[in-house]
């Protein structure tokens, strides 16, 4: 097994940069295909200079088939190669649900384990800036649904060293890494929480009155209005960073939620059917009665995401909403908002153009 | 056996296996969709008598023939088809998802198409590994109307991949013809992306096939370029199942009479002995196969990805 070096703090495209890095020079069997992987702007730095580095057979820069090029990683796997595929809007991947789905995800299945595919499919949610209704979605609950799959929500620089630092030395299955586009430029102290993102679901707050279980993004989001409820109102928070959505650590959360009795789900895409349904499941099937008060869910509108800033604005959950809800959850009467929409504001400040 | 059969005796062979398979369909042995290959055995053995075991072949869910062809164990097809526990997928598959990877016979799917990629992908691994190896994709002509077959042949040509692709042109997709489906002439299309392109019209003869594909095999390799086959063909039988459908009027009989005239595996043309011997093999196949005991309760969860 071969580790990265790193220095002690790095923004979250950073990370995925090393890793990429890493991945290709630890094993000449790994592979990088996607659209702009190989041109000037890199994802977001992401995959800067690997071409020139590697060489054009081992960085692909792929035609617009993301089907076929799905099938493609899958038939290069079968034969040998680690490839690691980059959506740079989670949204161009359902162009490839049918490789990803019908044959990647079934394929060591169908045909009694005699092949064992692997692969790594970063995927880019994107936000802010009029993305739109065909650049923000956030489809981690689809492909959570499928058997044969794991899907992964890096919240933070460690979350991705050490998930993809597993996957690039182990190559031994298919995981879907959802990358939100508003973590790239945020940095991170490293080894605050190392050692727990491969469980599916981590402590990333401890708390005694209330469980936020929040993916991606709504981690981060999670724990400033832990902070505020602490401060304004002595809520005690915990906050759970659902690593794996597709993969929860169950009783990590059925604990957090029998210590707390109260529970809310922050997740960044919509609600039905969503990782807030999957979070309940998980506490009503295993006893219901640890809940103190009917649950919250924090999640996009269940719209189509609206282009203009002012709609965009309110199609997206804040972490206003957030206290407002645990407030509600925990029998509170409001009196104090934070100032200022915390990661909104930084999504204003967003000026993308992507 | 099998392997020691003579070209046309092995396209006979398996067309007996077919001709089993609808004799034993009614009984329920079977308890899943079948798409027969009678009618095309000749392609396949053609197509995989000049492969060597390191060369893979992908293929569809109408791919008994070339499971066969290519050297899969019967008996593991046998207890496959039947849902046990010694099928070539552990009675996970069955007729529509065969593979036998001792063989390179590779995952089969019942998604139109969708092994093509595949076959990109391994030659492409070929390719970056120096090897010699080559990758087979057989798909049938309504392939042909999918965006992955378009941006398949872009990308293998474009990148000039060990890969040949066969067409099995029997015209149908289900029960539509090309002509109401495809507004292209398949070749020159497949032409225009720099493929080396072949046809052939009269595959009826095993042997006939194989010398053809021989060429093509050494056409591509010598050129360094992905090639095309067109290989015309008839289904005899109903897109799935086990039996004649002309009555429902979307094909003529009398073209398949016409086709039938030239079949050479016909019972009467083979020799006794030899009929006698594929018979007794293929009893002893499903023999095994009902010998073979169900899949364990834990096989449903093992293999899944986690």
């Amino acid at each position: 097994m071969k580790n990265l070096n790193l220095e002690s703090e790095l923004t979250y495209a950073e990370a995925i940069y090393k890793c990429m890095n890493f991945a290709l020079e630890s094993s000449s069997e790994t592979i990088l295909i996607g659209q702009g992987i190989g041109d000037s702007k890199g994802i977001f730095g992401t995959t800067s200079g690997l071409l020139n580095k590697f060489g054009k057979k081992r960085v692909i820069e792929t035609p617009i088939a993301e089907e076929m090029m799905t099938g493609f990683a899958l038939g290069a796997s079968v034969n040998g190669l680690y490839p690691i595929m980059t959506h740079i809007r989670a949204d161009f991947s359902l162009v490839a649900m049918n490789q990803i789905v019908n044959l990647f995800a079934k394929y060591q299945y169908m045909f009694g384990g005699q092949f064992q595919p692997s692969g790594l499919i970063r995927m880019i949610i994107g936000r802010g800036w009029g993305q739109g209704a065909q650049h923000a979605q956030s489809p981690h609950s689809l492909f959570s649904h499928v058997p044969g799959i794991r899907v992964i929500m890096p919240c933070s620089v460690d979350s991705v060293i050490e998930n993809y630092q597993y996957e690039i030395n182990n190559k031994s299955r298919l995981v879907i890494s959802f990358e939100h586009r508003n973590l790239y430029d945020i940095s991170f102290k490293l080894g605050a929480n190392l050692g727990n993102y491969l469980k599916g679901s981590t402590v990333q707050r401890t708390g005694k009155d209330l469980t936020i279980v929040a993916t991606s993004i709504m981690v981060l989001e999670s724990i400033r209005a832990a902070e505020f409820l602490d401060v304004h109102y002595g809520i005690s928070v915990e906050v759970v960073d659902l690593t794996s959505p597709s993969h929860p650590d169950y009783k990590l959360i059925f604990e957090s939620v029998s210590k707390t009795g109260k529970l809310i789900v922050a997740d960044t895409s919509w609600a039905p059917y969503g990782v807030g349904a999957e979070i309940a499941r998980i506490i009503c099937q295993t006893d219901p009665s640890i809940l103190k008060s009917p649950i919250g869910v924090v999640s996009m509108e269940h719209t189509p995401c609206p282009t203009g800033k002012t709609l965009e604005d309110l199609f997206y959950p804040s972490v206003r909403n957030l206290v407002m809800l645990a407030l509600k959850v925990c029998g509170k009467k409001l009196e104090k908002l934070p100032e200022g929409d915390s990661y909104r504001d930084f999504y204003r400040k967003f000026k993308g153009p992507f | 056996m099998i392997d020691s059969l003579k070209i046309l005796e092995k396209a006979y062979f398996i067309r007996r296996v077919e001709e089993k398979l609808i004799e034993i369909y009614p009984t329920d042995l079977i308890q899943s969709p079948l798409h027969l290959s009678i009618g095309q055995e000749s392609l396949a053995v053609g197509v995989c008598s000049n492969l060597n075991i390191n060369d893979q072949l992908f293929t569809t869910y109408r791919s008994h023939a070339y499971y066969l062809a290519k050297g899969g164990n019967l008996n593991a097809f046998m207890a496959e088809l039947m849902g046990r526990k010694n099928g070539c997928c552990k009675g996970k598959g069955g007729s529509m998802h065969l593979a036998d990877s001792s063989v390179n016979f590779m995952g089969t799917s019942a998604i139109v198409g969708s092994t093509l990629p595949h076959a990109v992908g391994a030659a492409y691994a070929n390719l970056i590994h120096n090897k010699s190896n080559l990758v087979v994709c057989v798909i049938g002509d309504g392939a042909a109307d999918t965006g992955i077959y378009h941006e398949s042949l872009n990308f293998a040509a474009l990148h000039n991949l060990p890969v040949v692709f066969v067409i099995e042109d029997n015209d149908l997709a289900v029960h539509s013809t090309k002509q109401e489906r495809q507004s292209f002439d398949l070749e020159k299309h497949a032409k225009m992306y720099g493929f080396l392109t072949y046809s052939l019209d009269d595959t009826q003869n095993p042997e006939k096939v194989s010398k053809f594909m021989k060429d093509v095999y050494l056409q591509g390799k010598t050129r360094k370029k992905p090639a095309w086959v067109k290989l015309k063909t008839f289904r005899y039988k109903e897109h799935v199942g086990v039996l004649d459908d002309f009555e429902i009027g979307y094909r003529q009989k009398s073209d398949y009479l016409a086709w039938l005239a030239k079949d050479p595996l016909i019972y009467e043309k083979f020799k006794a002995n030899i009929i006698m011997e594929i018979d007794f093999v293929i009893e002893q196949a499903i023999k095994f196969a009902k010998n073979s005991p169900f899949p364990d309760p834990v096989e449903l969860y093992t293999d899944v990805i986690q």
